[in-house]
């Protein structure tokens, strides 16, 4: 058994489609240490979301193994569950439909207190609302508006505090902030990092940004088709990526900043279906450096030491 | 001097709702030279949309009402124009595209023939030639002829919005308004549609005027910029002035809220506060409830457009010279 | 920062008022001319209707035939005229709109009892039991549901209790149908899995979170489809299988005054006239509670 805090082992997702299998999630393995945060990012459909919701097992995973604290959460019954949803949450990306039309502030975040019957007295809960709203920077004059009245920023607030409202061990962001505007995701980044710094919450942070992620995570997953291609700590790879695609994702990201053009690498075509994949390498169709044997062969992950590891067959050549 | 091909004068956009006024364009100034590109920033609400909207003709009246300004086009002004003559101007001299490329084509019709309607509609051309014509347009936004035929939902997304482009560009139009073009896109689709759009633009002498909320985009292709804010434009200069040299603090807010991917920072420096709502704005300076220099001036007077240095506006008291300067910096 | 929000708060929009969503409807359905209109409407028909066994008596001025009286046109005294055994229309009218309203407002209430559990179910659950489900009511659906009904009645007897059974499983599948394919959209929305990933129950997510935003939107569906259900109650009085005579009710008292509409207009005009108020008073009142109930609403 690992010291991890949480493990991932060979976790897949396959959704039964007229077409065949869709592998949303095919093979990933990850550890996440206490306290710190991985940012897994790709781009749509590549399984990141899928990942976020197996993690949080609102999803049943295909096969695999998540390891929470030592104990395997996919094989708990639906009566233990119910104590390791305490402990694992989930911020959605979209702060509009994230929340129940119908339901006031007060009762959104009120919510999981009363399903896990956390407090005795009405005034502890009023308490606990109250406390929670501050926290996450909420006025309480909002407490009996309803979730079309407030923009996205207070709306994603709301969110935020109906996940801690449990006071999670472990948290799961999926895309947080990628549905608000430039000021304000600015706004919730900082807020979700202070309370990590509050409260040691263990970050699982979803986004398709890696420069959103470079301030938030200690290592970051790069996924594509839904398996992994680059692994490293977030200095590692924002110096040295190697996987064509990592490399190819960071060139194209447009910089606001007229001194540091970089050259650009363009990837060609699109995404392949993620139906009944081919046994060759997921990338290979748009890669510049794919040979024969990346289209005949599966690649498997090369460990580059330091924590760094690459699924790529030229990984040495390239 | 480039030939000016679009000035917008004083441009005010109300609507009129059951809540109240909404005024959602508040004398807006701008021009587009021949062969240039501007660039249009802000958040939601900022009114960058609707400014758009009404260069196009399109404001929904009611409850929208163009309330004042002019738009010239060539030394015309649109907005006298009655609409049988402003549908001849849409399409042929400016087109529109839009942000989410999904739902912008026919789902019933080949990509070719899309293209084709909107050729055959403004130039006197057979059925054979505006085809001929749409395949050389699809070609520009590098689709292979071959997928000509094809029906929309065998395209991706990054496609479609090719597609979309190669409309919009069918007829020349002197000005081709983008609404935030790559926002629905991956990264590296976005990538290929700003390389294509950059590619596009050094080859015909269309303009531009980019509507976006993505600093990086702009600076990616963009000559001017425009930074708007609550339905007014804050500063205005060319590409170097506003990203090197940021007057108003709302653009220096912007800077300062963007993850810079070459920096290590614990936290960023967010613009505090909200967009404020558009049927309330704050009297005196729109900005200063969420400005970290606003002083007692700023919430009772409303600063001029200010001319900095040559082409460089802000809308700042600081440049007015009625407040300190010292105070507003450029952002760390 | 709470300096700020104050400055940037939406003039006389205080938020430290509670409150409740239904007050809110209400005050969003007064502001709707056609809606109150038609509350208005409703409200006289059915403040008149039911308060009719103060003023009438039923076994004098309902059913009490008086043969030297018949056919009469309107006059003074009887002011919607007589009918083919000399009985008051005005009377029958009022007495027979407590029958048919009646009829229909128990019966939609019991069919949209049925109808949302059947819907909830199939829809949140989907898979087998949704197949299920929906299979059987497709067998219902493929009858007319009036057809349906009228078979459903002639095999029990006719009394009022029957009635309205056959008339809520008439009008069960399509209610279902509705409530499912609301309950499948709302199902897909993030709210409900962040609720699922608080730990909450199937139950509670069904009750407390989909059902309610699922059902507003039906809700004028469902007034509406009292009318319809007045209509088909008319319906099957007219054949005979609806409330007996000497009972008055309003497609009762159509039928028996089709056979003289080529020398009296009044026996059929005004029972047709009572029943067309009171659906569009309901559809009114319906559409009003549509725009009213929904929470995103503003204008």
């Amino acid at each position: 058994m690992s010291n991890h805090y949480i493990e991932v082992k060979n976790l897949k997702k396959y959704f039964q489609t007229p077409g065949g299998n869709l592998h949303a999630v095919d093979g990933v393995n990850f550890t996440i240490d206490k306290g710190k945060t991985i940012g897994i990012v790709g781009e749509s459909g590549c399984g990141k979301s899928t990942t976020g919701r197996l993690m949080t097992m609102l999803l049943e995973p295909t096969e695999g193994e998540i390891f929470f604290d030592g104990k395997d959460i996919t094989k708990l019954t639906p009566k233990e569950m119910v104590e390791y949803r305490k402990k694992i949450q989930i911020i959605f990306q979209d702060p509009f439909s994230s929340l129940n039309p119908r339901k006031t502030v007060f009762h959104s975040i009120a919510e999981p207190l009363e399903i896990h019957k956390v407090y005795a007295t009405k005034a502890e809960k009023e308490n606990r609302v109250y406390e929670l709203m501050e926290l996450v920077g909420l006025s309480d004059r909002f407490v009996n508006s309803y979730p079309h009245e407030l923009d996205g920023g207070r709306r994603q607030r709301i969110g935020i505090a109906r996940a801690l409202a449990l006071s999670p061990e472990f948290i799961v962001c999926d895309e947080p902030v990628s549905a608000l505007d430039v000021s304000i995701q600015a706004q919730i980044l900082n807020l979700l990092k202070k309370l990590q710094l509050q409260f040691g919450y263990t970050y699982m942070f979803i986004t398709h940004d890696l420069s959103v992620v470079k301030h938030f995570s200690e290592e970051i997953m790069v996924m594509y088709l839904g398996q992994m291609v680059e692994k490293a700590p977030v200095k590692e790879l924002f110096a040295n990526p190697r996987h064509p695609y990592t490399q190819a994702l960071l060139s194209a990201i447009p910089v606001p900043n007229l001194k540091k053009k970089k050259e650009r690498i363009l990837l060609q075509g699109e995404i392949t279906s993620p139906i009944n994949p081919r046994q060759e390498c997921r990338f290979a169709a748009r890669c510049s450096f794919a040979t024969e044997q990346c289209r005949q062969e599966v690649p498997g992950i090369t460990d580059l030491g330091g924590g760094h590891s690459v699924r790529c067959l030229r990984i040495h050549e390239i | 001097m480039q030939k000016k091909l679009l000035e917008i004068k004083d441009l005010t956009i109300k609507f009129h709702t059951d809540d109240g006024v909404v005024e959602a364009v508040n004398k807006v100034s701008l021009t587009v030279h021949e062969g240039e590109t501007l660039g249009i920033v802000g958040e939601t609400g900022a009114g960058k949309t609707t400014t758009a909207l009404g260069i196009m003709g399109l404001v929904d009246c009611p409850p929208g009402r163009i309330e004042g300004g002019k738009i010239m086009l060539n030394d015309q002004d649109i907005l006298q124009l009655d609409e049988d003559e402003f549908r001849k101007l849409r399409g042929k001299e400016i087109s529109m595209i839009f942000q989410d490329p999904m739902t912008a084509l026919n789902p019933v019709f080949t990509v070719v023939d899309q293209i084709a309607e909107v050729i055959a509609n403004h130039q006197q051309l057979g059925e054979k030639e505006a085809e001929q014509k749409a395949i050389e347009m699809l070609e520009l936004v590098r689709i292979p002829a071959e997928r000509a035929y094809e029906y929309p939902h065998q395209f991706s997304g990054g496609m479609k919005q090719r597609v979309v482009i190669a409309i919009a560009l069918a007829c020349n139009p002197r000005l081709l308004i983008a609404d935030e073009p790559t926002t629905a896109l991956d990264v590296t689709i976005q990538a290929q549609v700003l390389e294509l759009m950059k590619d596009l633009k050094t080859r015909s002498k269309t303009s531009m005027m980019l509507i976006t909320h993505d600093l990086g985009v702009v600076s990616e292709i963009c000559d001017q910029v425009a930074i708007m804010y609550a339905g007014e434009i804050v500063e205005s200069g060319s590409l170097e002035d506003i990203f090197e040299n940021p007057l108003h603090p709302y653009t220096n807010g912007l800077f300062g809220s963007i993850p810079d991917i070459d920096k290590e920072v614990e936290f960023l420096s967010p613009i505090e506060g909200l967009v404020p709502d558009p049927s309330d704005l704050p009297k005196g300076c729109k900005f200063h409830p969420r400005c970290k220099y606003a002083q007692h001036l700023c919430s009772v007077e409303e600063p001029a457009f200010q001319e900095y240095s040559p082409g460089h506006y802000a809308k700042c008291f600081v440049y007015e010279g009625k407040l300190p300067a010292k105070e507003v910096k450029k952002y760390e | 920062m709470a300096q700020i929000d104050l400055t940037l708060a939406p003039a006389g929009k205080k938020k430290s008022k509670k409150r409740s969503l239904w007050a809110d409807a209400w005050l969003r359905l007064r502001k709707n001319k056609s809606a109150v209109a038609g509350m208005i409407m409703l409200a006289t028909i059915l403040i008149v209707i039911y308060s009719s066994p103060l003023y009438l008596d039923y076994d004098n001025d309902v059913i009490k035939p008086d043969l030297t009286q018949t056919l009469q046109f309107p006059a003074e005294g009887k002011l919607l005229g007589t009918d083919e055994l000399g009985r008051d229309v005005l009377a029958r009218i009022l007495w027979g709109g407590r029958i048919s309203i009646g009829i229909g407002v128990l019966a939609m209430m019991l069919s949209s009892i049925i109808g949302c559990t059947l819907g909830a179910i199939s829809g949140y659950y989907g898979g087998k039991t949704d197949g299920i489900i929906m299979r059987s009511l497709d067998v219902f659906m493929a009858i007319p549901s009036l057809l349906l009904m009228i078979t459903l009645v002639s095999i029990m007897k006719p009394t009022i209790t029957n009635l309205i059974i056959a008339l809520a499983i008439g009008s069960v599948p399509s209610v279902s149908r509705m409530v499912r394919a609301q309950v499948l959209y709302i199902k897909g929305q993030e709210f409900v899995e962040a609720i699922r990933a608080q730990g909450a129950s199937d139950f509670r997510i069904i009750v407390m979170h989909i059902l309610p935003n699922a059902i507003s939107p039906l809700i004028s569906q469902f007034v509406m489809e009292i009318a319809g259900l007045i209509l088909a109650i008319s319906g099957l009085s007219f054949i005979g299988l609806g409330v007996q005579p000497p009972d008055p009710e309003w497609g009762a008292m159509l039928s028996s005054g089709r056979e003289h509409i080529r020398d009296v207009w009044h026996v059929t005009a005004f029972p047709g006239i009572a029943l067309v108020l009171t659906v569009v008073a309901l559809t009114l009142v319906g559409d009003g509670l549509r725009d009213a109930l929904d929470p995103r609403m503003k204008r």
